[in-house]
Order: C-alpha cells, then sequence, then structure tokens
C-alpha cells in the first residue's frame, strides 16, 4: 500500500520482497481442489458499497477491484459466564442489533450500552480531530471530548467498571479481546473502541478469493504503476550516509534510495540491519522495556472438508469458545502453554462465501494463541507429534462444546505453529502482530511519538511492526499513512533545497 | 458533536475528572518512563521458535556424496547424502522430497527427490535418495553417469506433503508403487519399523521384473521386524509363484486392503494414467486417496503446442534482462535453466508454486492435471513456470533463483 501511494506520487519505487509471494500473512496456498487462507478471519473498516469504510475506500481509490464478501453476524460466543451460567450467543453487526441482544442476553443493560455506544461515538470523533495533526484548541477539545479525555489513559477493565455495566454484559464484551490479542486488563479502551465501534457500524468483510486476492491486486496494480518487485530477494540492511539511509543491501546488491519503508519487525530492523552507530539509546532501551513481549502467535488447523457446511451443523461464520470468560485468565493460561489453554476460534468461510471451495464441500479453520512455552524448547523430531496432538485437542473440544464433529471428512489439513510463521515470515518468535499493544505501550501512547519512535533519518516503520499496530486494516492504514509522511518530507527537502 | 447528547453522557472514573484527564495528557511521560528505565543493552534479535523454524526448513543443506550404491538391473543408483559439517539433516515427514541442486555444464539445476531413509538417520546427518534413469533424464543421466562420492551437492530442506496424516488419513495404508516410486513408501516402512509413525502399511509394489525389483532385500528385512509393514511384488513381464502377476487392479487392491484404508500412489506417469480407471471402479472418497505428484503430465502433448516450434522469451528477474529460446516442448523452467538462468524450482510438478511468476506477454499451456495456481492467480496471468510451455514469444518477470539450492 505504501509502495502503492508512493509511486502513484511519481516517486521510483523498488519492492524488495524475501518471499517469493507478495501479502505476507495475506497470501493463500493450494491443497488438492482447495486454496486455503493462512490468516485472515475478517477484515474492519470495508463497509458497504453506499457507505464505504477506509479500506473500500482505499482500494477504491486505487482503482482495485476486490470481490468482498460481507460476513453478517460477527461471532458466537460460547463458554460460561464468570457466574459460570452458560454463555452461547450471537454477537450481531450493527449498533441497534447488539444492544438488543445484550438486552435479551442481560436484561436491563439498554441504557448502558446506548451510553457505551455514544462514548464509542465520542470518542471516534475526537480521534479524528486529534489525529489531523493540525494545531488542536484544547477549550474545544475539553467542551466536545471531555469523557475521551476521561477515559483515554484507561483499560477496558477500567472503563467497563466505571460505567457500571453488569458482569455478564462484560463478559460478552470482553470476548473481542483476542482480535487484538491482549487482555481487557491491559488493552486501552480508546483502542477497543475504534475497533470494536468500527466492527458494529461497518461490519466484517473477507474478499472472496482468499486474501492472496488483495494481495495480488496491489502487486499487479504497483507493477502497471511501473513499480519494480524483486521477489526472493531479501534485503539484508540498510546503508547510510551521513547519518541518513541512502541504500539497501540486497541479495542482488547494493540500491541506493532516499528512503526505505521496511515491512519489519523493529527489533529485526534495529538489531540486525541498521548500523549500531545510527541506534540511539532510546532505540535500544525502547526495545528491552518491551522485553521481547510479542503480540499473538498463532497456531491454526486449516481443514478442507469433503461435506457442505450444513451438513456438519455449522451455521456461524466464527465461533469464539472460551476457556474462561475472564481475558486477563485466559491469557495467563494461553501464556502458561497448551495443556492450559482453552481458548480457541472456528471460522467456516463457506458460511459467508459460498464459492469458498468446491461445490459440496467446505474449508474451515480453528485457530488459538501459541505459546513460546511450548514452542521454544521442541525439538524438530517431536514438532509433527506434537502439533497433531494439539489440532486433535482443538478438533475434539469444538466437539465437546458445539457437537460439530469433523472426524471422517477431512480431505486436507495443514496446521500452522509459531514455527510455520516463522519460517515463512522470520518475524520473531513468528510473531503475526508486532509489539503488544499493552500497557505504556499501548496504540495511541504508539502514536503519539511517533516521532521519537522512529528518529532514523530515511526510515519509516510499515505493516503489523508500525505504529498503527496489528491487522489487516491497520497494515494497510499505515502503509498509507507512512507514503503521506514520506511524500510531505520529500516535498519539504525539496523546499528547503 | 450535538451539545445534548454531550450533556446526556457524562463518564466519570475516578472523583478527580481533572487527573483523569492529566493522565491522558501524559500517556508520552508515562511512556517516556517505561522506556528511560529499561536497560540500554544490544536488541535480541534470534529467538529459539526462529532457530527452531530454521533447523526443521533450511534453505539449504550442504552435503556430500558419502556412497554411491548401485541398484545393477533397475538402472538406478542410491546416494548416500551426508551433510558436510557433520551436524544433523533437517529432520523430515517420512514420503517428503528434497529437491537436489546441481551445476552441469553452465546450467544450474534442480530435481525433487523422494528420500528413501529413516527419519532417524538425520541424527547422523545422513538421507538416503534413489535416482532412476529415465529415457531423455538429463539430470538423471548425470547423476548415474558422471556423479562419483565425494562430490557435494546443495539440497533443500524437506518438502512435500506425501506422507501420512493421523488426522486425515485412515490407520491403513496401501501403498501403490511403481519402479523407483517405491522410495516414499520405504522412508515411511522404516519410519514405522523406527517407531516414529504409526499405520499400517501394504505396499503393493509393481515391477516388470523379479530382477529389477528395488530394494526388495531392505522391504523383506523390515517386514521381518514389524508386522505393521507388508509388502506384495507384482510383476508386469513375468510369472512366478510366490508373486502376483500383471498390473496393480481394483481386484488385486480389494484382495489385500482391509475395510477401511488410504490409498497412496507414487510411480511413473504410466502408473498414474493406469489408476485413475482402478481409482474410479474403486469407489473411494476424493480424501481417501493421495497420489504424489512427480513432473508434468504426459499430456502436454494434447496441448495447443503438438508441433515442435521455437520462440523467444524475455526474463526479467531482479535487475537483470535476458533473452532466451525455448522450445514449445519444453517448459518455461527447462528453457531458463538450459539459458543458464538459475530459476526458483521445488517441486517441478506445478504444486508448490515456489517458481510463480508473472506472465507479461504471450501465450501459454499449462496441462490441467498441474495447473494448481490459486485462483486469483490464474485470472492475473501469474504462471508456475515448471509446467507451463510457451505457445508464442513470451515476456515474464519470474523471482530471484535459490542460489544456494
Amino acid at each position: 500500500m505504501a509502495a502503492i501511494n508512493l509511486q502513484k506520487a511519481g516517486k521510483k519505487v523498488l519492492i524488495v520482497e524475501q518471499h517469493n509471494l507478495p501479502g505476507g500473512c495475506a497470501s493463500s496456498y493450494v491443497r488438492g481442489r482447495f486454496e486455503l487462507d493462512p490468516s485472515l478471519h475478517e477484515l474492519a473498516a470495508v463497509g458497504s458499497i453506499a457507505k464505504p469504510g477506509a479500506i473500500r475506500r482505499m482500494f477504491d481509490d486505487l482503482g482495485l477491484n476486490v470481490n468482498w464478501v460481507d460476513v453478517k453476524d460477527c461471532f458466537r460466543v460460547v463458554g460460561r459466564y464468570s457466574d459460570g451460567s452458560p454463555m452461547d450467543i450471537t454477537i450481531p453487526s450493527g449498533k441497534d442489533e447488539l444492544i438488543a441482544v445484550m438486552e435479551r442476553e442481560v436484561p436491563g443493560t439498554t441504557k448502558k450500552m446506548e451510553k457505551l455506544f455514544r462514548l464509542f461515538d465520542e470518542i471516534n470523533e475526537g480521534l479524528g480531530y486529534f489525529s489531523t495533526g493540525e494545531n488542536y484548541n484544547l477549550r474545544y477539545a475539553l467542551k466536545h471530548f471531555s469523557n475521551m479525555l476521561i477515559v483515554g489513559s484507561h483499560s477496558c477493565k477500567v472503563v467497563f467498571k466505571a460505567l457500571r455495566l453488569p458482569q455478564k454484559c462484560i463478559d460478552i464484551l470482553s470476548t473481542y479481546w483476542s482480535y487484538l490479542g491482549v487482555d481487557m486488563g491491559r488493552m486501552s479502551f480508546l483502542h477497543y473502541a475504534m475497533m470494536v465501534s468500527g466492527y458494529m457500524t461497518e461490519g466484517a468483510h473477507i474478499p472472496a478469493f482468499t486474501s492472496h486476492e488483495l494481495s495480488v491486486a496491489l502487486e499487479d496494480k504497483f507493477r502497471e504503476l511501473g513499480g519494480q518487485i524483486w521477489f526472493n530477494c531479501r534485503a539484508e540492511s540498510f546503508l547510510f550516509d551521513k547519518g541518513r539511509v541512502c541504500g539497501v543491501k540486497t541479495a542482488y546488491g547494493d540500491v541506493a534510495c532516499r528512503y526505505a519503508l521496511a515491512n519489519v519487525n523493529e527489533d529485526i530492523v534495529y538489531g540486525k540491519m541498521v548500523p549500531k552507530e545510527i541506534v540511539t539509546s532510546r532505540l535500544r532501551r525502547l526495545s528491552n522495556a518491551r522485553k521481547q513481549k510479542y503480540g499473538a502467535r498463532m497456531f491454526t488447523v486449516h481443514l478442507a472438508l469433503d461435506v457442505p457446511h450444513e451438513v456438519l451443523g455449522i451455521n456461524d461464520y466464527s465461533i469464539f469458545m472460551l476457556g474462561s470468560a475472564d481475558s486477563e485468565k485466559e491469557y495467563r493460561d494461553i501464556m502458561k502453554g497448551f495443556d492450559s489453554n482453552n481458548f480457541s476460534i472456528l471460522v467456516c468461510y463457506n458460511v459467508a462465501n459460498p464459492k469458498a471451495s468446491p461445490e459440496g464441500t467446505c474449508i474451515c479453520s480453528i485457530t488459538t494463541f501459541g505459546s513460546p512455552a511450548d514452542w521454544d524448547n521442541l525439538k524438530p523430531e517431536d514438532y509433527a507429534l506434537f502439533k497433531t496432538k494439539c489440532a486433535e485437542k482443538l478438533i475434539a473440544q469444538l466437539k465437546e462444546r458445539t457437537g460439530i464433529d469433523l472426524a471422517g471428512h477431512v480431505e486436507e489439513i495443514a496446521i500452522a505453529t509459531p514455527w510455520t510463521f516463522a519460517r515463512y515470515l522470520g518475524t520473531p518468535e513468528g510473531c503475526v502482530y508486532g509489539h503488544e499493544t499493552a500497557d505504556w505501550d499501548d496504540i495511541i501512547s504508539r502514536t503519539l511519538q511517533i516521532g521519537k519512535d522512529y528518529p532514523v533519518k530515511g526510515l519509516k516503520p510499515i505493516g503489523a511492526g508500525g505504529p498503527r499496530g496489528d491487522g489487516y486494516s491497520s497494515a494497510y492504514q499505515c502503509g498509507e499513512m507512512m507514503a503521506a509522511m514520506v511524500l510531505r518530507e520529500l516535498d519539504e527537502m525539496e523546499a528547503g533545497a | 458533536m450535538k451539545e445534548g447528547r454531550l450533556r446526556r453522557l457524562k463518564v466519570k472514573i475516578s472523583n478527580f475528572k481533572l487527573k483523569d484527564m492529566l493522565d491522558f495528557k501524559n500517556l508520552p511521560l508515562r511512556r517516556d518512563k517505561a522506556i528511560d528505565s529499561a536497560e540500554d543493552k544490544v536488541i535480541q534479535t534470534d529467538f529459539p521458535i526462529n532457530s527452531n523454524a530454521r533447523a526443521l526448513h533450511p534453505a539449504v543443506q550442504r552435503m556430500v556424496v558419502s556412497r554411491i550404491i548401485e541398484r545393477g538391473a533397475s538402472d538406478a543408483r542410491t546416494l548416500i547424502l551426508t551433510t558436510e559439517d557433520g551436524k544433523p539433516a533437517a529432520w523430515f515427514r517420512a514420503g517428503q522430497y528434497v529437491s537436489v541442486s546441481l551445476k552441469i555444464g553452465d546450467s544450474r539445476v534442480t530435481r525433487p527427490y523422494s528420500i528413501s531413509s529413516s527419519p532417524k538417520l538425520t541424527k547422523d546427518g545422513r538421507i538416503h535418495i534413489t535416482v532412476k534413469g529415465s529415457k531423455n533424464g538429463f539430470v538423471a543421466d548425470y547423476i548415474l553417469k558422471d556423479l562419483k562420492e565425494g562430490d557435494s551437492v546443495l539440497v533443500s530442506g524437506p518438502e512435500g506433503r506425501f506422507y501420512h496424516d493421523p488426522l486425515r488419513d485412515s490407520l491403513n495404508v496401501v501403498a501403490v508403487a511403481g519402479g523407483s516410486g517405491i522410495t516414499p513408501f520405504l522412508s515411511m516402512a522404516y519410519a514405522i519399523r523406527d517407531g516414529l509413525e504409526n499405520f499400517n502399511l501394504t505396499i503393493l509394489y509393481g515391477s516388470r521384473t523379479e530382477e529389477s525389483i528395488l530394494f526388495r532385500n531392505e522391504l523383506e528385512s523390515i517386514t521381518e521386524e514389524t508386522d505393521k509393514v507388508q509388502v506384495v511384488h507384482v510383476l508386469s513381464d513375468e510369472q512366478k509363484p510366490d508373486f502376483e502377476h500383471g498390473f496393480i487392479t481394483a481386484d488385486l487392491i480389494r484382495k489385500y486392503a482391509p475395510e477401511d484404508y488410504s490409498l497412496f500412489i507414487c510411480g511413473p506417469q504410466a502408473l498414474y494414467s493406469f489408476m485413475e480407471s482402478v481409482v474410479s471402479e474403486l469407489n473411494l472418497p476424493v480424501r481417501r486417496v493421495r497420489r504424489e505428484i512427480i513432473g508434468v503430465s504426459g499430456n502436454m502433448v494434447a496441448g495447443p503446442c503438438e508441433e515442435e516450434v521455437f520462440h523467444t522469451i524475455t526474463v526479467h528477474q531482479g535487475p537483470y534482462r535476458f533473452e532466451i529460446k525455448a522450445s514449445s516442448k519444453e517448459t518455461v523452467l527447462v528453457a531458463m535453466e538450459r539459458a543458464g538462468i538459475t530459476a526458483p524450482a521445488r517441486c517441478r510438478s506445478g504444486e508448490c508454486g515456489w517458481c510463480r511468476s508473472k506472465l507479461l506477454s504471450g501465450s501459454v499451456f499449462i496441462p490441467s492435471e498441474n495447473d494448481f495456481r490459486r485462483r486469483k492467480d490464474k485470472d492475473t496471468d501469474h504462471i508456475h513456470p515448471c509446467v507451463t510451455f510457451p505457445c508464442s514469444n513470451l515476456e515474464i518477470e519470474v523471482p530471484r533463483g535459490d542460489s544456494e539450492v
């Protein structure tokens, strides 16, 4: 996205891609008669044709033709509430719909939920006001966004309590935690508000032909605009002249440039690709303050099944199966390792997209998080056995919790572990989300310190490791934002020259 | 923001509204404090998960041909490959292959070969592959005639998905092997014997004559050590006691197969063609049949490039541009290798997609049996050169070749 925006603005852009495919996680692979998506569950900020969201607008503006498929409901949650009673609720798209469902499940919550949504609205307007980059008027902000300023430094847990939401209501609202990989005790409420209100107002979408469709659309557009791509060519390091990036060392040789945009985890950039003398003390301290706490490492069982989803009783696009309604406990249990991890998400692509696989078949994935506790010390010879054991547990849990029995229908199976992501992405610990966006390092705090976090002249971060954090939508938006920043800086440089 | 709405919404976190607002204002200070209090030490860039992933999937394994075993009447050789540094070779799942890279003349070529040894041998830095002679086999000829003990070869990490998966396959596997197609099954048999795999394997192994059977002694000794492996030799050109005679038919499979089984097939093109009707007669669900795809379908002659014609292919690879000649009878990948271009290649069957390239102009033929491209790639003129035949002059953009593999 960054490369296209720069190329479109008349700059000469080269993409140096370590893999032989574009997109990183936004990809696909073929198994027999099936094409499987390695990562995407759903995209936020797409919106409808009539009311496009930021992502649809971005793709449309570039003339990219993506076959967006609407995912009707947000998800179904199966588990137990904090009080031990059974939870089985389908979270719909749309604010009014969610409020109605919540009222049915937890009577007497309508007013409180309306208040929550009004707060979301204020936050979105407030963030829009602050993110214009222009000098803001404090008095205006205090008058119009005072609630945002009050909740702005607090976690979801604190704000939910302050809003006096009933615990059952909090249990339901907390299920969103896994989308950001950070529990409610550490997740910034503002970040949560942006994400959830986005899903509520704009719904969720997937591309009809897996996320590879997005990447190939971007790849071809970039080429059409005159950009060059070197696939299967790693960028080894950045070259500097007088403290400023002047080139990139690649497997084909050195390439001169005025700017380098790195879709590489910051620890790899500053630990490996930038000369020591360029890396400031703050950059080293920032990395060490983060204590290598990387965001989600995924464990996913991809399944191609030889019957339609209806036959298996799968009627929901995604089902969240909780180990605990308390997201902090859930997170701790996940990090302890697979034996204590009881969280998973089933996605069945055919529920939203009947053409996701050949007629009479369907494609599903069961995803949970992987913990270094399991994957750090595993021996290569035990790898296949262990990942199979983990997959067996997820399939068995699915049957136990929902009655959905996949046995006897698996035509293709692929199990992706943190090792798989480390192999294909090269990210630290195979993480897909960059560093955790939590506590002092939440997305808001990072955004407020962009200038301090990226002090190396001529070098900009993009992708999941960038300042907007993880996820498809964030990565595309980050690319667009960084391209705009580079263009602005280039203009300033040219004006000053 | 409407005034009315603002008045109705009054969120209170603590008793001091101003303090909450100040906390928000001070988020950058809070962050600075956390960063400043951290140690100023070297940034960690490698992690156990990453080094484990590299050990399991190395980009390249530098190996030496430590021993060659001639297979006499079978016109085949087994190469025992040992890691140059004596460290363990990459662990693999029995049934997987490696892509072997050789420099022959000016060309850097690769060929996929199934590993025929037990995964256990990787601990000693060893894997075995067996290469059989074939008509017009440029690389096979080189390996059979010119490769010597002590020669170095570059070998990829283990690749492919032709292995038993307990979550997908039956506990009983009936393997149909032809010629050197026995190699992945030999590895599976070893793995079962060594307790690394747990399924029952019945191998129906087709050979022309008793003399041409590959690995007869090895298979016999495995069946003596474990009752989970059974081998039935099927001779097409000889009738002998203790051997089945003829071809591997549906009746023969039914004779030896248990009630529930997965059918695994590996062998030359002729075997796959023959097995098409056999599989259909057996009426097995798709999930119960697995084929190891080896090479390009023989059906390419039925394509539009029937007559051999020569075309020019303009190849863009990174900063380089090449113009090469290409026969309509050979794949784009072979044309590039002949011209000395190091092109990416692994499975050479269209399946793995490692050579995925962009067709900028021209027309091509891709046999449907080998067309494993992603759906969107088909719409957008992306090709897998290893199974793509030129039908006109072409202009293509290919990824950088694996110079090391």
